[in-house]
């Protein structure tokens, strides 16, 4: 469990690339609508996915997958409420499967 | 009806997913001239293109544009100068100059579509960021990148629109009955 937390999945280029997706957002987000902040969210959690990916034990890797998969699509179905919302539905579902494998509770 | 332009008109849509195959430098060119000829409020001509294509900056574009997901071989910034408005005393945010930036990146869409290549529009990235990555003139205020590659051979992703639409939704003739009006 210990080795696992510690275990470096991504590097600090990687990083850097983060911290300006979140500051650039940050900084759109200010004269967009509301419902594009979700949308910045999720595409920080698509890149990191993909920069994660090569690294990340087996049980964080299906999140990973579906992310990389799914948030493409669902950036394209922000008119469609329902669809969205089942995306972010799936999403969490997995994130909580993560969640409970990696804490070794299943 | 039908003609080259019309048909380009309706065909072209925004690619988001792009080969690596490059754009030759006379694609290129065909397509900034077509930029060049749209026509600008007052022929003030203040829009600028800057053309990147060396991966370094490009990667480093990509990472403070939130609403870019190509990784195209080419983009074009098109930018506004303000020089000219200082020059001329207009005032630097003229929505003209918003307006010329839109017809420069439609002409240039619908020239590459015509050159069998695709483009898509990205105004969702950092201004302030993206003006020292490129080191841009003080007086060039950056307004929208043109993506511009290869349709990669996957679906595409496609915004889904809020509702489908013809001309006839957006169009009215004349004046507007009594009792629509706000004045
Ligand atoms: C002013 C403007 C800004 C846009 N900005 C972005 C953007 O930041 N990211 C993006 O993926 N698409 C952007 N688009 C593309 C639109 O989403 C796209 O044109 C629209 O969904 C219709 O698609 P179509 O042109 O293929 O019919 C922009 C389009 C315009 C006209």
């Amino acid at each position: 469990m210990a080795k696992k937390a510690g275990k470096r999945v991504i590097s600090e280029d990687q990083a850097v690339e983060l911290l300006a997706l979140f500051v650039s957002s940050a900084q759109l987000l200010m004269s967009e609508p509301a419902h594009y902040g979700p949308l910045r969210l999720l595409t920080a959690t698509e890149r990191l996915s993909a920069m994660m990916l090569e690294r990340a034990s087996p049980e964080t890797r299906p999140f990973l997958e579906l992310a990389i998969e799914r948030i493409p699509q669902m950036h394209m179905q922000m008119s469609d409420v329902e669809a969205y919302s089942a995306g972010l539905e799936e999403l969490n579902a997995a994130i909580g499967e993560c969640l409970v494998r990696r804490a070794g509770l299943e | 009806m039908s003609n080259d332009v019309l048909d380009a008109i309706r065909k072209r849509r925004v690619v988001r997913e792009m080969t690596d195959e490059p754009v030759t430098q006379e694609q290129l060119e065909q397509i900034l001239d077509a930029g060049r000829w749209a026509p600008t409020g007052g022929n003030l001509r203040q829009n600028r293109f800057v053309v990147v294509q060396d991966e370094k900056i490009k990667r480093l574009i990509y990472q403070v544009s939130p609403g870019m997901f190509q990784r195209p071989p080419a983009i074009i910034l098109i930018c506004s100068d303000l020089q000219l408005a200082i020059d001329h005393q207009l005032g630097e945010d003229k929505p003209t100059f918003l307006m010329d930036v839109g017809k420069a990146a439609q002409n240039m869409a619908l020239a590459a579509h015509s050159l069998g290549l695709a483009t898509g529009p990205v105004t969702s990235f950092s201004q302030t960021a993206v003006s020292r990555i490129l080191n841009l003139p003080e007086t060039y205020v950056p307004h929208m990148f043109l993506c511009l590659g290869h349709a990669a051979p996957v679906p595409q992703f496609n915004v889904r629109a809020w509702q489908r639409i013809t001309w006839r939704d957006l169009t009215s003739y004349d004046r507007f009955p009594s009792g629509s009006g706000g004045g």
